[in-house]
């Protein structure tokens, strides 16, 4: 009797469909091997937001009945495996209906695996993940978040890599053979991702993790009422007004005490102090009311609520004020403008450092101009040299009666320029 | 006696905010909710109850702006709040207005006029609780204000199309198919030019777009100021249901209103008023094309230029044909005369 229980997290939205395709992959795999399975995601998840975390989940068993067993459960609360598939969420993982941080290895059992996708190093990586009491596995799959479930969808073969990646952590469960053949008849597969998955099989690598590896930060957390502590009819207390700051000039908000924002985020407002005309805009348009207004009229974004969505970058009238950076690049939340008030010049150090790489740092959510995403998958990933394209829109060409070279470009859309499903 | 004045429909003093410098700092509408990056109805929420100020109820509608706002024991909200079931914003509004005024008149409470906000999305306003709203429009002697949030589909259940959806939009109702690529093909309502031809006793109908924060804020206020029910109709970008990267949010809003695909008016005591980049368009500025607007979205990916040469056209149509531009749909009659009898 054995089981194999895997988790997928991932942003809301934009992954949703990636992560279903993984954790079904997950099932349909076994199946070819006789086993037994089901895939599902988390209740309180749904429904989902751009950008906010959400969870689905794998569970293979031997037997129909070892997978009723662990089906009864609400969702599972051990992990064999943890796939993550933005390794911003590497910080933790703020889920829908999930109060406080919760630490992206916290379910993970004594010896467990964490794959992640990205293109950090482990130690990079390590910084943001908590320590843990237990030791475990850290695999990297090379590669940037995926858009996979955008509508539009943009092919990366990242569901399949993860298959094949996975199929080297379980081999017991799921041979790379299977794999192959379930990607295959899987209606998004192709014999190019099949080729994808076993390169990911023969290259991915672990390292260990030792309990003393982390980031030592105790989570976030905080305790919520139990049903009988709560308020006659259900009511909730109103957030109480917010607060002047230093004085009647300045104003801060107050914010919610169990919805913060510190995982939600795959981008952050950096604000240049020193080219900002006070103009309000930053303030007006944030749907998140971010900004704290501070004694000299500038405005801080606070990280307590910022979600990344960068409108303020996109209203801001300065050239290069506001500049949305991958949350990845930094370790705390702490405010920029304090940093900007006590150092003038290092704090200008600090922000040249992390908008330098403003055209190359992607957004893992969206891109600077159309058609940056593919150019970048094409120089970046581990395709083999094959243009991401080929055999795309992903649909298994074959079973649809064309060979997998043929390109149906007469459709094309004209906002990626891909072309659209055969027949369309 | 100031009690005989609240009976007589007393409103509050709001007075226009003169620019953006005079924008009130505080906010009612804070932040914890978890909407989607970038969600413009979360900001349509934080400006209308920052334009209506500490004294007022709000009441919503199922949808996102109850579900992704308040979900298990937390709220963004400041001022009170309470949610009312999908299709009941009219019902609400008025009931808490006449509940409110009862309260007051049996001394009960404190004698003041407080603000009655009432909102719903398109599909809880526009489809299934339109006629909640057209009858609490009707009842002249109850100080209520529906904002009716459009992002253009059901988007809290995942984007199933709604009255409101433009035509030829992806959604999960209306995929494009591999035989028929535009499945929707229903032109998008007209709720703010309906209601407002159909309901003579309402004071005031506006549209508005939060992309023009002031501009949207002074609406609300000129609704809270005028004695009985009105009624707010907003166009939000959604990222999610749109498909597009959450920070075009703010650009996307414009480009409907530039494009002319929703036109910015407020009709007063039943007079017209183009306002904003609408009323530009309407003294003579060309509009932009409306490719501009459909290509930065996911769920008009499908389109080809025959589709966005009819959209075009339809709205070419709204602005060229239309008795009044964009707000009543009616055609004249070429070469006709007024009937004597
Ligand atoms: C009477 C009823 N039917 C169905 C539902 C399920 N439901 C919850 S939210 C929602 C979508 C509402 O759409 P809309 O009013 O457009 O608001 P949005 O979600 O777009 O903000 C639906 C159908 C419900 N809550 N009540
Ligand atoms: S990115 Fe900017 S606009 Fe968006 S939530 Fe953060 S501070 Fe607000
Ligand atoms: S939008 Fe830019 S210039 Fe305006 S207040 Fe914000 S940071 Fe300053
Ligand atoms: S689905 Fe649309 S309306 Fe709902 S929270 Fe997301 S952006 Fe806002």
């Amino acid at each position: 009797m054995a089981h194999l229980i895997c988790e997928v997290v991932y942003r809301g939205i934009f992954q949703k469909n990636l992560a279903s395709r993984i954790t079904r992959g997950i099932v349909l795999s076994a199946r070819k091997a006789g086993r037994w399975g089901i895939a599902f995601g988390r209740y309180g998840d749904s429904p989902q937001r751009n950008g906010i975390p959400a969870k689905d989940f794998a569970i293979v068993a031997d037997s129909k009945e070892e997978l009723e067993q662990h089906m009864a459960r609400y969702e599972p609360k051990e992990l064999h495996v943890t796939i993550c598939v933005d390794d911003t969420l590497g910080k933790g993982v703020e889920s829908w209906a999930w109060y406080g941080l919760q630490p992206i290895n916290r379910l993970l059992l004594p010896d467990g695996h964490l794959l992640v996708t990205s293109t950090q190093s482990p130690d990079d990586l390590l910084k943001d993940i908590h320590t843990k009491d237990s030791p475990y596995h850290l695999w990297i799959l090379p590669g940037k978040a995926s858009f996979g479930g955008l509508w539009v969808y943009k092919e990366d073969h990242t569901e399949v890599r993860i298959l094949g990646a996975l199929a080297k952590i379980a081999p017991q469960f799921l041979s790379i053979d299977a794999v192959s053949e379930a990607i295959r008849e899987a209606e998004w597969g192709s014999d190019l991702k099949v080729d994808s998955a076993r390169k990911a099989y023969e290259r991915i690598e672990s390292r260990p993790v030792r309990i003393t590896e982390g980031n030592p930060e105790t989570p976030y957390a905080f305790e919520l009422p139990r049903w009988w502590e709560m308020r006659e009819g259900v009511t909730i207390p109103s957030l109480p007004i917010g607060k002047p700051i230093e004085g009647t000039k300045g104003y801060r908000p107050e914010r919610s005490t169990v919805f913060k924002k510190f995982s939600t985020r795959t981008m952050r407002p950096v604000i240049d102090f020193d080219t900002c005309v006070k103009c309000t805009l930053c303030w007006l348009q944030c749907p998140d009311s971010c900004f704290d207004v501070m004694p000299d009229g500038l405005y801080d974004a606070n990280m307590e609520s910022c979600c990344g969505c960068g409108v303020c970058e996109a209203v801001c009238p300065v050239h290069n004020c506001i500049t949305m950076v991958n949350e990845a690049a930094f370790e705390d939340n702490a405010s920029q403008w304090e940093m900007w008030r006590r150092d003038k010049d290092a704090y200008k150090v600090w922000l040249t450092e992390k908008i330098q790489d403003k055209v190359h740092v992607a957004r893992s959510h969206g891109f600077r101009y159309r058609g940056q995403y593919e150019e970048e998958l094409a120089s970046g990933s581990d395709l083999g040299g094959r243009p991401v394209t080929e055999g795309i829109p992903g649909e298994n060409a074959e079973e649809k009666g064309l060979p997998s070279t043929v390109h149906v470009h007469e459709s094309a859309s004209i906002v990626t320029g891909i072309p659209e499903a055969p027949g369309a | 006696m100031a009690e005989a004045t609240i009976f007589a429909n007393q409103t509050q003093t709001l007075e226009p905010f003169k620019g953006v410098k005079k924008v009130t700092i505080e906010e009612y509408f804070s932040s914890g909710h978890r909407t989607c990056q970038g969600c413009e109805s979360a900001l349509v929420m934080k400006l209308m109850v920052k334009a209506a100020g500490p004294r007022t109820i709000v009441l919503g509608s199922t949808g996102c702006m109850y579900v992704a706002n308040t979900t298990y024991y937390s709220t963004p909200w400041v001022v009170p709040w309470m949610h009312t079931q999908l299709g009941s914003s009219g019902s609400a509004a008025l009931g808490t207005a006449a509940g409110l005024k009862a309260l007051m008149k049996k001394g009960k409470m404190k004698a003041e006029p407080i603000n009655v906000i009432a909102f719903c999305g398109d599909g809880g306003g526009a489809d299934m609780g339109l006629g909640a709203i057209s009858a609490t429009l009707t009842h002249k002697e109850y100080n209520s204000l529906i904002l009716l949030y459009d992002n253009e589909s059901y988007a809290n259940t995942d984007i199933q199309l709604s009255g409101l959806t433009p035509y030829g939009a992806h959604t999960t109702f209306s995929p494009p198919g591999t035989v028929k690529r535009i499945i929707h093909t229903r032109w998008k309502k007209n709720v703010a030019g309906m209601l407002a031809a159909g309901h003579p006793e309402c004071r005031y109908v506006a549209t508005v777009c939060a992309s023009y924060a002031v501009e949207m804020m002074n609406r609300v206020r000129k609704a809270l100021t005028i004695p009985g029910p009105t009624f707010i109709h907003s166009l939000d970008p959604c990222p999610k249901g749109w498909d597009y990267d959450p920070m075009l949010s703010h650009e996307l809003g414009e480009l409907a209103i530039e494009t002319g695909i929703f036109p910015l008016y407020e009709v007063e005591d039943g007079v017209v008023k183009y306002y904003g980049k609408t009323k530009a368009i309407v003294d003579g500025r060309k509009r932009k094309p409306v490719r501009e607007y459909l290509l930065k979205q996911g769920r008009f990916a499908h389109f080809t230029e025959e589709d966005l040469a009819y959209f075009q056209a339809k709205v070419d149509e709204m602005w060229e044909k239309w008795e009044m531009p964009g707000v009543v749909a009616f055609r004249k009659q070429p070469g006709a005369v007024p009937s004597v009898n």
